[in-house]
């Protein structure tokens, strides 16, 4: 099921380098890799869609892992 | 006269071997004297001894460190002529010690440019000096691995650096760096790929291995944990990182069924999953110890599969002993081991992430690069585990056991930042060793020879089983005064033990073409059979078969450390082999083999009964 959250891109010191979407919320997610690259600047406001992968963990380990189906950017 | 000469060459090399065990610190360098103040002295009272110091060989005394003003130690220039008179002089009376200041020294990282060059983000070099033990690695960057001085790697060294032990790194796949390339590696399998080569193109698969077996001694890069441990790469994870719970279920079927006897999962999230459950208890099921990272998101419990119940869930820690910034923490976290923070509150600082040797994934190139994240934590419980295995504590509860029992308790943890504590490599082989059955005993005695099926068939050298029973009653007697004096079983112990009551005795029945015997005699010889070796009568000579032996070790071995416990064994071992040697009414020269031999052996190993009882007692006391 698609989720729609939107929220701040952060880059994340983990292993060689993660991407996480801030939710408004404070709810962290860990971006599914690979990801659309225009997504993948620290400070960028966006509004994603995407689905929660339940069956897959990462060594970021820094939340629920969502796969991007489409973005916008709401302020770079 | 034959018989003279070999007592007189027996002799001297007793003696030369007493003569040249020249203890434990005597051949360091100093130019320095530490003075340890009595604890129950004023601060007054040390005060007016400075100054009388001061003045009277016109040198000045320093706090040793920004601890030494609350231990009373301090430290002042001068040699061995100036200790011996401070030794002898009033100060004696007042302080716990006055001792050389010994200089130890670690290997300048100027050593090691082309290395320093390879590292991503600019590590400051480290002025101070740390001291050094003969076990400390020759890795020029081993100075920057602060995490492994945190676990007390080098005194867990002294017992085990992990041989034989199989560590399966399930994670992005591990490649052989030039800092990897002595590490042993078993046949692994590439789960995202489906291929036998499970190369890493991420990076953090290699940095992980690094931590749990690094080359270590090679005079390149960093140390390792377990470095003598073998690693089984099983990748699981793509070149970003990411991998399916199927995938990694099926990685740790695979692990136990190609005998693994550790498995480190520094990765995490998803969901509950029965397949990923039901893969974990089986790999426990055979013996398995799963250790897996407790998750970056600084939330209250661990992820999966760290909270899985048969899973060792792992908490990292900053290089001050906190809780990383990024840990979760809470339930699931069984310990806490050091994960590194690479960005501190002033910006970047490489220099308090864990440094390991891995690949660039864009190039492929080897570099040294500091990591941090509960990953990092992870395999220093890995590697820690395998030396709790290599030691010989085999079923994965009982290395549970002993990693919460060993690890350094932190009080106050009321969010369960830390679990049962900080891990403690050292405390955790030393308990390790001591948590011994007679199973692990045994297994040990066959190990290391002592007991060889193929000697029990061609036994007929030896009267094989009273020297059974003098193994089997010197183990039944220390496990008997360990009721009431505890102590931690050691291998000096174990091996005490062994020559004090059989000796090797396998090597009794032992002949070359051409070359005299009573070497092998010798060394197949107990201590109380030394005296009678040379004959090649099996009658005991009643000097050696005596608690005379017994006394003699415990004498000058009672300040060793290991020896200490080799010289307790062996009464003990003694006491088993005059025992048994009494009830099968053995031979004693001088006295035959009647009533009269049999009372003195009886007497004699209660004697060393009684040595053995009070040094263990005195052992306990000290403790």
């Amino acid at each position: 099921m698609s989720i729609k959250i939107e929220g701040k891109i952060k880059s994340a010191l983990f292993g060689m380098g993660a991407w996480s979407l801030e939710a408004k919320n404070g709810e962290v997610y860990e971006i599914h890799q690979p990801a659309p690259s225009e997504l993948l600047h620290d400070g960028l406001q966006v509004e994603v869609t995407g689905t929660i992968r339940d069956d897959v963990m990462s060594i970021a380990m820094i939340g629920p892992v969502l796969a991007v189906e489409h973005f916008s950017i709401v302020k770079l | 006269m034959k018989k003279l000469l070999l007592w007189g060459l027996f002799f001297v090399g007793l003696l030369w071997a007493l003569a040249s065990f020249g203890g434990l610190a005597t051949n360091g360098k100093y130019d320095s004297i530490a003075i340890d103040f009595r604890e129950d002295l004023t601060a007054g009272q040390i005060e007016s001894q400075i100054k009388s110091i001061d003045s009277q060989y016109n040198l000045s005394l320093k706090f040793n460190s920004e601890f030494s003003q609350r231990d009373h130690v301090y430290v002042l220039k001068g040699d061995a002529a100036l200790l011996a008179v401070l030794r002898k002089s009033e100060l004696g009376k007042l302080t716990e010690s006055i001792e050389p200041n010994y200089i130890y020294a670690i290997p300048p990282l100027a050593d090691a440019p082309e290395q320093s060059a390879n590292l991503v983000g600019q590590l400051p070099e480290k002025s101070g000096q740390s001291p050094i033990s003969k076990l400390t690695p020759n890795d020029p960057l081993y100075a920057r691995q602060w995490n492994l001085r945190d676990l007390n790697i080098e005194t867990a060294w002294e017992k085990t650096k992990g041989e034989g032990v199989i560590v399966a790194v399930i994670d992005t796949g591990v490649s052989q760096v030039d800092d990897l390339k002595g590490t042993k590696f078993v046949k692994g399998y590439d789960f995202v790929n489906d291929r036998e080569n499970a190369a890493d193109d991420n990076g953090h698969g290699t940095h992980v291995a690094g931590t749990i077996a690094q080359t270590t001694n090679n005079g390149f890069g960093v140390a390792g944990i377990a470095y003598e441990a073998k690693i089984m790469p099983l990748k699981v994870l793509s070149s970003f990182g990411g991998g399916t719970v199927a995938d990694i279920a099926e990685a740790i079927r695979f692990a136990a069924d190609n005998g693994a006897d550790v498995i480190n999962m520094s990765l995490g999230g998803g969901g509950e999953s029965s397949l990923m459950k039901e893969s974990i208890d089986y790999a426990y099921q055979k013996g398995v110890v799963i250790i897996a990272a407790a998750g970056n998101s600084n939330s209250n419990s661990a992820g999966y599969p760290a909270r899985y119940p048969r899973a060792i869930g792992v908490s990292a820690t900053a290089p001050n002993g906190n809780k990383a910034f990024y840990s979760n923490y809470g339930a699931g976290v069984d310990i806490a081991a050091p994960g590194g923070e690479t960005r501190g509150e002033n910006g970047e600082n490489p220099d308090g992430g864990i440094l390991q040797n891995t690949i660039n994934p864009k190039t492929g190139e080897s570099i040294f690069m500091p990591f941090q994240g509960t990953s990092m934590a992870s395999p220093h419980v890995a590697g820690v585990a395998a030396l709790i295995k290599a030691s010989g504590v085999k079923q994965p509860e009982a290395v549970l056991n002993i990693l919460k029992q060993s690890s350094r308790k932190v009080k106050d943890d009321g969010l369960n930042y830390f679990g049962a504590g900080h891990l403690d490599a050292a405390a955790a082989t030393n308990l390790a060793v001591g948590q011994l059955g007679w199973q692990d005993f045994f297994r040990w005695l066959r190990d290391n020879g002592y007991l060889n099926p193929r000697f029990w068939l061609d036994g007929g050298a030896v009267a094989l089983i009273p020297k059974i029973l003098m193994v089997l009653g010197s183990y039944l007697i220390a496990l008997l005064m360990r009721r009431f004096s505890p102590f931690r079983w050691n291998w000096s112990f174990n091996n005490g033990l062994v020559m004090g009551s059989a000796g090797l005795f396998a090597f009794r029945g032992l002949y070359i073409f051409d070359l005299p015997q009573w070497p092998f005699r010798a060394l197949g010889s107990s201590l109380p059979e030394l005296g009678s070796f040379a004959s090649g009568t099996s009658a005991l000579n009643p000097i050696f078969a005596s608690v005379l032996v017994p006394i003699a070790l415990v004498l000058l071995f009672t300040g060793h450390r290991d020896w200490k416990w080799f010289a307790i064994g062996s009464t003990i071992g003694v006491a088993a082999c005059l025992a048994v040697s009494a009830a099968t009414s053995t031979e004693v020269m001088w006295l035959g083999e009647g009533f009269a031999a049999q009372a003195f052996l009886g007497v004699n190993a209660l004697l060393c009964i009684s040595i053995a009882h009070l040094s263990l007692k005195t052992e306990a006391n000290r403790v």
